[in-house]
């Protein structure tokens, strides 16, 4: 028994690296080549590792960061993504706290309609939308937010509202009679009861949002706002020459503050904070 | 001063298409409670007792305002509060479930209901040291509740509710998630704690030891129907029905086939087997003036009024089949008359131990007196000792 288990632990330790090193092969990729002189990279040249002759040092880092607006861009990637998952956050917990805790034929349909909005894939209503963002002037970064809300909220909601079911109902009813009105109840209780869901919804939006180039290259105006999604495609110049240096140092670049985030918030995930609230 | 009164009130719940046990079923609805009458004193510990699902629960939190209620009214101190919200009924309430908030510490979970009172904060701190010193719980006023043990929290719990200083104190079985032992050492606790601070109590549970000891009036609950209300001492001595009868007590009541006339002096006699059991004068005046007439009944007697004798004549007899020994205390299971009795046969008396020497197979001989049986009507399962209108 105990050998057998060692043996198909051990065939899974294998299996789950080889998966790993093709998941991370490609950002191994780019950090590689990303590090390399311009003419070091090409078709046949792209799997070397930099040697002497064609390590390029943070050149093409210094390159990516000083051309191209890269900084605005980044200001407004981070803009974009901090207001629209402040606002998936704070809207998505407080409706799901409502259809959770009002349960009659219309919050049901409200919560379909959410897990439904997951399902429709966003090529389908890109045109209209991009329209509508346009007559509603929601195309600048700085309103950006209300169409995230709008894409976010089917996971958001469905999240909450799955914790939010397992969240027994007596706290809210003992700071109901300790004097809270509903708006002291959320943001007193069930607010900091959701936390860890609150951390897993920011960072799946977070990383989405981040990462997103259709919705803002159809919204945003080209010209004035890019995100770093829509910048990398800048570094492909006019006649198909492409700038492969600062374009892979861009990519890592564009990649670091999720990996950061993500391995800084993991912990959080794990941790359950209604633990001790009632009998167990 | 505060007094409540529930007069008429009533629980209904659309129907959702379970059907649940043995409610009342209207067009409208399952009625989860029915034509509930009660006025609770000023300071006095009422207890809403009953099996599970009989509407104790939901009547209370009708009273706490986190159900809504049908039909009715109910006035706490002379005030209609049915459209009040919770917090603005001056209620405390204490939770199976404790429902501390679990982001914060104990202290922070007592200063809540204060803080949003905007009381000031020497008063706050005041009440919440004398809240933690009451209940001795001061040690661990800055730790979190998942850090404590199911008694301390329960202490939080109680803590948080009396910070407040409210007119009335609800609680729903705030002891059933502890072990035996805490139950019994919280209870005692209760009553202590119900000594130092003077505020109306509504306590639920389905537990009738909490219920006897904790109460100064019982409410017993059916079927979202009351049964009897009254002190400990009369729901024991007097109870209204069989179910009543049956709820109270531990072991549970003995029940016979038997029946009642009345002899040429106008006495009421029981007969059942060979034997006859005169009632005592107490219950010959009550089972008068409540108007029994001859009738098949069943008879009931708790298994410690039942008196083991040698053989004898006009006397039941039956085989032991189970004994039970509890200490102080054995528990004979008998089947006699046709029917499983318990017997509570003492192991001590003043001379001493006294070892019951009856075993398993062993026939014996018992007898009960006029003065502790009960009679029931076979129909209906009412005391005959109460009039039927009463």
């Amino acid at each position: 028994m105990n050998q057998r288990m060692k043996l198909s632990n051990r065939i899974w330790s294998i299996v789950m690296t080889i998966v790993c090193v093709i998941y991370m092969y490609p950002i191994f990729m780019v950090l590689t080549n990303s590090l390399k002189v311009e003419s070091a990279i090409s078709t046949g040249t792209a799997f070397e590792l930099p040697n002497a002759e064609t390590f390029a040092g943070l050149a093409n880092y210094e390159n990516a960061i000083n051309a191209q607006g890269f900084l605005s861009s980044f200001f407004y990637t981070t803009f974009i993504t901090v207001s629209s998952v402040l606002a998936i956050l704070l809207f998505c917990s407080m409706f799901a706290w409502y259809i959770t805790r009002v349960n009659n034929l219309f919050t049901r349909i409200l919560y379909l309609l959410c897990a439904f909005s997951m399902v429709v894939p966003f090529q389908m209503v890109m045109f209209t939308l991009s329209n509508m963002a346009d007559t509603l002037h929601l195309d600048t970064p700085w309103v950006l937010w209300v169409i995230y809300l709008g894409f976010g909220a089917g996971l958001a909601v469905f999240m909450f509202c799955g914790f939010m079911r397992s969240v027994p109902i007596d706290m809210e009813e003992a700071s109901m009679i300790d004097g809270c009105n509903p708006i002291q109840t959320y943001f007193y209780i069930v607010f900091p009861l959701l936390r860890p869901t609150m951390i897993s919804v920011a960072i799946l939006e977070a990383m989405w949002i981040w990462n997103d180039y259709l919705l803002p290259t159809l919204i945003l105006d080209i010209q004035d706002y890019r995100t770093i999604s829509m910048l990398i495609q800048f570094f492909k110049g006019s006649y198909g020459r492409v700038e492969m240096g600062p374009m892979m140092a861009c990519i890592m670049l564009a990649i670091l503050p999720i990996i950061v985030i993500y391995l800084f918030a993991q912990k959080y995930i794990i941790k359950g904070v209604v633990a001790g609230a009632v009998k167990g | 001063m505060s007094e409540v009164s529930l007069q008429h009130i009533e629980k209904v719940y659309p129907h959702s298409g379970k059907k649940k046990s043995n409610l009342k079923v209207t067009d409208e609805g399952v009625l989860a409670v029915q034509d509930f009458n009660l006025n609770i004193r000023d300071r006095e510990f009422i207890v809403l007792v009953g099996p599970s699902g009989c509407g104790k629960s939901t009547t209370l939190r009708m009273v706490a305002g986190l159900e809504e209620i049908t039909r009715g009214e109910l006035y706490i101190d002379g005030k209609l509060v049915n459209d009040v919200e919770p917090k603005d009924r001056d209620i405390a309430m204490v939770f199976q479930s404790y429902a501390l908030y679990p982001h914060m510490t104990v202290r922070g979970n007592m200063e809540f209901p204060l803080k949003l009172r905007k009381m000031p904060k020497e008063e706050i701190e005041r009440r919440v040291n004398q809240a933690a010193e009451i209940l001795g719980i001061t040690e661990y006023l800055d730790r979190k509740p998942k850090a404590l043990s199911g008694g301390q929290r329960q202490r939080v719990a109680i803590g948080r509710a009396i910070v407040r200083e409210p007119k009335i104190l609800l609680m729903d079985e705030p002891l059933s998630n502890l072990d035996a032992k805490l139950r019994n050492q919280m209870r005692a606790e209760i009553i202590k704690l119900r000594q130092r601070i003077n505020t109306t109590f509504l306590y639920v549970t389905h537990d009738q030891t909490e219920a006897m000891t904790l109460g100064d009036r019982i409410v017993i609950m059916k079927d979202g129907v009351i049964q009897q209300i009254g002190t400990p001492q009369e729901v024991f001595d007097h109870p209204s029905n069989l179910f009543v009868a049956g709820f109270i007590g531990v072991p549970q009541m003995n029940f016979y086939d038997a029946e009642l006339a009345l002899d040429r002096d106008g006495r009421y006699v029981v007969h059942m087997e060979n034997v006859q059991i005169i009632p005592s004068e107490e219950k010959q005046e009550r089972l008068r003036s409540a108007g029994a007439t001859s009738q098949s009944i069943t008879l009931g007697v708790r298994p410690e009024h039942i008196a083991l004798l040698g053989d004898g004549d006009n006397m039941f007899h039956g085989v032991v089949e189970v004994t039970e020994m509890m200490g102080s205390v054995v528990h004979l299971h008998v089947n006699a008359c046709g029917r499983d009795s318990i017997i509570v046969a003492q192991t001590a008396n003043l001379e001493g131990p006294t070892p019951v020497t009856v075993k398993v197979g062993n026939t014996i001989s018992f007898i009960f007196g006029g003065n502790v049986i009960h009679l029931f009507s076979k129909e209906t399962g009412r005391n005959l000792e109460y009039s039927e209108h009463a």
